[in-house]
């Protein structure tokens, strides 16, 4: 089955440099196609052109400079910064969980991801430990199955309404998307609630329940199958 | 000594190859050059303290790079960058480009920071490390065919860009 122009443009603009005996083919089968990969390839030059920086002269010799003196490099304004920053931080998550007294399990969601929501999704280009992972849920008396601990780039103690439960990041094909399991929280299963430009998707566990937040162009309902299956829930001693 | 010195030499070689487009790869994600160095060399030192746990020199480009997003994500958590003006880090042109050329560039140079990240991510693993689709698969932890789409809709956001933003003439002719 050979290639048609629409899959061969599609494939030029995800990799214009391939090579493969089918793409060849398929560009050689005809002047259009052989058109479209010359001007992929030319937009590609344009796009390296521009990426084009030039680091700083010192920072090849900086760098050298590590392996004679293997100590921590950071100047010291930014650690002061971030300090002060921190400071700031803590005051106001004081404040914020002196202050928590919800409602619903709408209103808790709404409070909860306008606090750090957005910020901790830049996590999910991160990654964290499975051991991690383990040592959080097992704290809150629940476990993650594999295929969520494969998917989870970020995790945290969170307040829930009713006590301490796990704020996660979890990198799914639809870009990252929040899930806040609630070890002592029951919600109507199944619901969906919105809040600022965001959705939920609300599961009741064994015990307790989770939240899976996503903006509302994501279909957080389809993590469902892997909340149900994956966070296993009233594990004592897991 | 002998050892220390080995170490010395493979991480220096380490440095020469990939501190360029490591850094490249450091100002298109968080845009900014100050950030990018430190980003840089907080990487390599990090990579000095575990040299040992490389074991296939063959490896060492992805292992950098993981470095470097895993030290990214940490510090956005710390502070969210000011973007930097890119025409002061940018490659002098050496071939003198026509005023049609360079708006072209500059264009494309905003048209990248303004790709979400899960588009321009890929789509810097592919053209500034030469990253397969199965490289930036395993690098991203997602499936091949998404990265195959995350790369052909950023390459379609920005041609949209430079279309909108009206550059005419033969790059036009592109979309």
């Amino acid at each position: 089955m050979s290639m048609n122009f629409s899959e061969f443009k599609k494939l030029l603009a995800a990799d214009p440099w391939n090579r493969d005996s089918e793409t060849l083919r398929a560009r050689n089968s005809a002047p259009e196609f052989e058109q479209a990969a010359e001007e992929a390839e030319a937009f590609e030059h344009k796009l390296q052109t521009a990426l084009q920086v030039s680091p700083p002269v010192d920072l090849l010799a900086d760098i050298k400079a590590i392996s004679q003196h293997p100590v921590q490099r950071r100047n010291w304004m930014p650690l002061a910064l971030a300090a002060s920053l921190l400071i700031a931080v803590g005051a106001v998550g004081m404040v914020w969980k002196q202050s928590q007294q919800w409602d619903s399990v709408e209103a808790y969601l709404a409070e909860h991801y306008a606090h750090d929501g957005d910020t901790l999704l830049g996590r999910a280009a991160g990654s964290v430990s499975e051991a991690d992972i383990s040592r959080i849920m097992a704290s809150l008396n629940a476990s993650a199955g594999q295929q969520l601990k494969g998917q989870i780039k970020f995790i945290k103690f969170c307040p829930t309404p009713e006590g301490r439960g796990a704020h996660m990041v979890v990198s799914t094909e639809q870009g990252p998307m929040t899930i806040v399991f609630m070890p002592a929280t029951q919600v109507t299963d199944g619901e969906m609630v919105e809040f600022n430009q965001m959705h939920a998707y609300l599961v009741n566990l064994e015990h307790g329940s989770a939240a899976i937040i996503g903006r509302r162009s994501q279909p957080v309902e389809n993590l469902e199958a892997l909340v149900r299956n994956s966070l296993r829930t009233g594990m004592v001693g897991a | 000594m002998t050892g220390d010195t080995d170490k010395t030499r493979r991480f220096n070689e380490l440095a020469e190859a990939y501190s360029t487009d490591l850094y490249r790869y450091a100002m298109w994600i968080c845009g900014n050059d100050a950030l990018a160095k430190d980003l840089v060399q907080e990487t390599f030192l990090r990579a000095w303290r575990a040299l040992d746990s490389l074991k296939d020199g063959g490896a060492a480009k992805s292992w950098l790079i993981t470095i470097l997003r895993r030290e990214y994500a940490r510090t956005f958590e710390r502070k969210v960058p000011l973007f930097t003006d890119v025409d002061k880090v940018v490659v002098a042109d050496d071939d003198e480009p026509g005023p049609e050329e360079r708006t072209e560039r500059a264009l494309l140079r905003q048209g990248i920071m303004q790709l979400e990240p899960k588009y321009r991510e890929p789509l810097l693993l592919q053209v500034v490390f030469g990253h397969s689709c199965a490289e930036i698969s395993a690098q991203l932890g997602i499936s091949k065919s998404a990265v195959m789409t995350q790369l052909f809709r950023a390459r379609e956001k920005l041609k949209t860009q430079i279309q909108k933003d009206g550059v005419t003439g033969n790059v036009h002719e592109l979309f």
